[in-house]
């Protein structure tokens, strides 16, 4: 495993990815750069090109033009090298129904050495996990808790949240952001967190970067969108200044 | 569509037109020959294996598909504990009786019409006396029966495909009785009417069950939650374990559900000698029919929790041919426990002790062990290609190679079935096969040798095997067939066959090409 980089590094590089399905174009030569220590938030409506944008960057897309870069890899020339430093949770949220959580457990920390057994456990603890339970027995927001568990337990590098709350409770999406809080208290850790609940992205991200159609319509720090959407002397939610930026694309 | 009945049976017909367009093609075909074969006044009697390839095996598909599709077996889970009625139909506003009855119904009436028609529509052997009704009654007992088995919730994973197996064996059995001991259509009638009516009690039964979510647990697992696990040492160890407890049980299982079954013909045969060795052979086949049915069934899909474990491709792929091993392994020891117990148990064992000490005699003892262990190794062997061979396939990740390769292979057995039983009656044709097989075997090995160096630069350029793994792949085929070459020449006098086409078989016969092209698969449907 690489040594980890200084503050200022980018974790996450794309150049001018493009990505095509047929006749649909899912990204249209995107650039973005993902700081190391930040929380970047990703926001865009349904089909804008989100996941698609993150399966990038795991690897599990191959960038048709263009580039990707996770800590200075290729993600698909070096999958494990990537993806041992990342920490994914995803909407599908596809656990293996068929195990026991402590199953799961005991499976996932064999792929990771930085697996902290205690961190583990207490994350089980405080989110109500009966270890003998399966995975398919469990309701969505448990699953989504499992999934968290999994993703954090070896304290990734870089924890990559694929509209993680979508559907759940807000008792699950406060978890959830509690995590997110969690990961950004370790110092140089990084979240790409996508997610339309706008509000949340914006209790939480350091940046945001706005997807539409394939295409950013804008990428900055959230301060320096918040002023430059300034209306009549009122800050603007995040919100508003989506609808604002992305009605007009 | 203005009502239950009719949505039910429009769902079962839409989604799978395809298969019903070609049993019907297949059906019309069948009355077109007969049409003209009466028309024209000519008299065609069809030997067995030409009456077994035109009737008995399309017959036999179609009424396999046709269980599958009223039972809703081909979208469930067949060993799971739920009920493998779809759950997306329990909330429609139907009674119980209705969701139970019309599949029952359209099941139970398309089985009747599928061997209606094949009595009328087909050119029977003159020999034969086919009956019309019983027959009809048979078939959609068993459909009844699978029906209302496989809606049924059950307390133990796997308990489903027990029950049900044993139950349609047992009803066949019955009727083989019946038919041996010649009896009247009456009896045959009064045998079977019962069943359908009794099977429709159940599939109410069980679809209430399982509409109010009523699935009975006898908890067995809380066994094995009482052992502690110790952690994996290995990353790889954890995958392999992975492969072994999705995929890797189902041939252990399936052979030890099949094995009692079989054995039990020893019993039953224990003073025929020629029926003890034909079962000893069924029973020596089932591990590699049954790995072949495990690969055919088995649905490999890489979903992003897989695909994002931090592993290479190779590793992905290494802990699924460990797990078929393993797979492979304890299906065989099962069957190499079960025949010595079975032969002991029915008293058939004096009879294969003899048949044994007269293949040491003319073999001499060296010789005649090498030939059982090879042949044990070479089903051994078998088995385990059987599971690995279409791994590529399966791996690829899309579906449009899977239902191309299906097809490719059926109409490949189309085509090569009929020629084969053309060759083996002509003699010429016999002749010249059997003077040009060295040809035809080099022309194979160049086609398998080719494909395998054109994998190996792929997977060399693509960096998805590093080049010691590549080399100590090669270096390992290289010594299984110079093994297995070895052998032969010894087993085989050479005065019989040149070395070169035992060299040719021994290449033939170690996988390599499509083995080695699974990384590849593997890759392009990880990365898409």
């Amino acid at each position: 495993m690489e040594a980890p980089s200084t503050v200022s590094e980018s974790v996450i590089t794309l150049s001018e990815v493009t990505r095509r399905f047929g006749a649909t174009t899912a990204l249209d030569s995107v650039s973005l750069s993902v700081q190391r220590g930040v929380v970047h938030g990703l926001v865009g409506a349904n089909g804008a090109g989100k996941t698609t944008l993150i399966k990038h960057v795991l690897g599990l897309l191959r960038a048709e033009g263009g580039s990707v870069r996770v800590f200075g890899l290729d993600p698909v020339a070096d999958p494990v090298a990537v993806l041992s430093r990342i920490g994914y949770l995803s909407e599908e949220n596809d656990l293996p129904g068929w195990m026991r959580i402590d199953e799961l457990i005991l499976y996932s920390r064999a792929f990771y050495r930085g697996w902290d057994d205690a961190y583990a456990e207490e994350l089980r603890k405080g989110f109500a996990l009966d270890p003998t339970k399966k995975i398919k027995s469990l309701s969505k927001g448990q699953k989504a808790r499992v999934g968290l568990l999994i993703a954090l337990a070896y304290r990734p590098e870089l924890l990559v949240l694929d509209e993680p709350s979508s559907g759940l409770d807000p008792i699950v999406r406060r978890d959830i952001l509690g995590a997110v809080i969690r990961t950004i208290a370790d110092e140089g850790r990084t979240v790409l967190f996508s997610s339309h609940l706008l509000q949340e992205v914006e209790q939480v991200a350091d940046h945001v970067t706005m997807i539409n159609r394939g295409q950013i319509v804008l990428s900055a720090p959230l301060n320096e969108i918040k002023e430059l959407h300034r209306v009549d002397g009122r800050l603007l939610s995040l919100d508003e200044i989506f609808v604002a930026r992305v009605g007009k694309a | 569509m203005r009502s239950p009945a009719a949505a039910i049976v429009w769902e079962l017909g839409q989604r799978r037109r395809w298969g019903l367009i070609a049993v019907t093609g297949y059906l019309i075909v069948l009355a077109a020959i007969k049409l003209w074969v009466l028309q024209s006044g000519r008299r065609i009697d069809l030997d067995d294996e030409s009456f077994a390839l035109v009737v008995i095996v399309p017959l036999a598909a179609t009424f396999i598909y046709f269980l599958a599709v009223f039972s809703f077996g081909l979208s469930g889970d067949f060993a799971a504990r739920q009920s493998m009625y779809p759950a997306r139909m329990f909330t429609l506003p139907v009674p119980t009786a209705a969701l139970a009855g019309w599949p029952m119904l359209y099941g139970t009436a398309t089985m009747a019409m599928l061997w209606l028609a094949t009595r009328v529509f087909t050119i029977w052997p003159s020999d034969v006396d086919v009956p019309v009704i019983w027959p009809a009654l048979l078939a959609a007992s068993l459909v009844a029966w699978t029906q209302a088995l496989t809606w049924m919730p059950y307390p133990l994973r796997g308990l489903r495909v027990f029950v049900t197996v044993l139950w349609l064996v047992t009803i066949d059995t019955v009727i083989l009785i019946a038919l041996e001991s010649k009896a009247h259509e009456g009896v045959m009638l009064a045998l079977l009417a019962p069943h359908v009516p009794l099977a429709y009690l159940v599939a109410r039964f069980a679809v209430a069950r399982a509409r109010r979510g009523d699935v009975p647990d006898w908890r067995l697992g809380e066994i094995a939650r009482a052992v502690r696990r110790d952690p994996f040492p290995s990353a790889d160890r954890a995958q392999t374990w992975f492969e072994w407890r999705q995929y890797g049980r189902s041939l252990p299982g399936l052979v030890a559900i099949l094995l009692p079954f079989e054995l039990a013909l020893l019993f039953a045969f224990s003073h025929t000698p020629e029926l003890i060795f034909e079962t000893l052979l069924l029973v020596l086949f089932t591990p590699p029919f049954m790995a072949a049915f495990v690969a055919a069934t088995v649905a490999y899909r890489m979903t992003p929790f897989l695909a994002t474990r931090p592993l290479t491709n190779g590793s992905l792929i290494a802990a699924k041919l460990k797990a078929t091993m393993w797979s492979t392994l304890v299906a065989w020891l099962l069957v190499l426990v079960g025949i010595p117990l079975g032969l002991r148990f029915s008293g058939a064992a004096p009879v294969v002790m003899e048949r044994v000490h007269r293949l040491f005699e003319v073999f001499g003892t060296p010789r005649a062990i090498a030939i059982l262990l090879l042949v044990l190794a070479a089903l051994m062997a078998s088995t385990w290609k059987q599971l690995v061979q279409s791994l590529y396939i399966g791996m690829s990740g899309r579906e449009w190679i899977v239902k191309a390769s299906v097809f490719a292979a059926v109409s490949f057995l189309a085509a090569i079935l009929p020629l084969a039983v053309w060759i083996s009656r002509s003699r010429y044709a016999m002749a010249v096969l059997w003077n040009n097989i060295p040809e035809i075997a080099a022309v194979l090995v160049l086609v398998k040798l080719s494909a395998a160096v054109w994998v190996a630069m792929r997977l060399h350029d693509k960096h998805l095997l590093s080049d010691r793994t590549l080399l100590l792949g090669a270096l390992g085929w290289d010594v299984a067939v110079f093994a297995l070459y070895g052998l032969l020449v010894w087993i085989f006098p050479t005065l019989l066959f040149h070395a070169y086409a035992l060299a040719l078989v021994a290449i033939l016969a170690i996988p390599l090409a499509r083995l080695s092209a699974a990384p590849l698969a593997l890759a392009w449907s990880r990365h898409r």
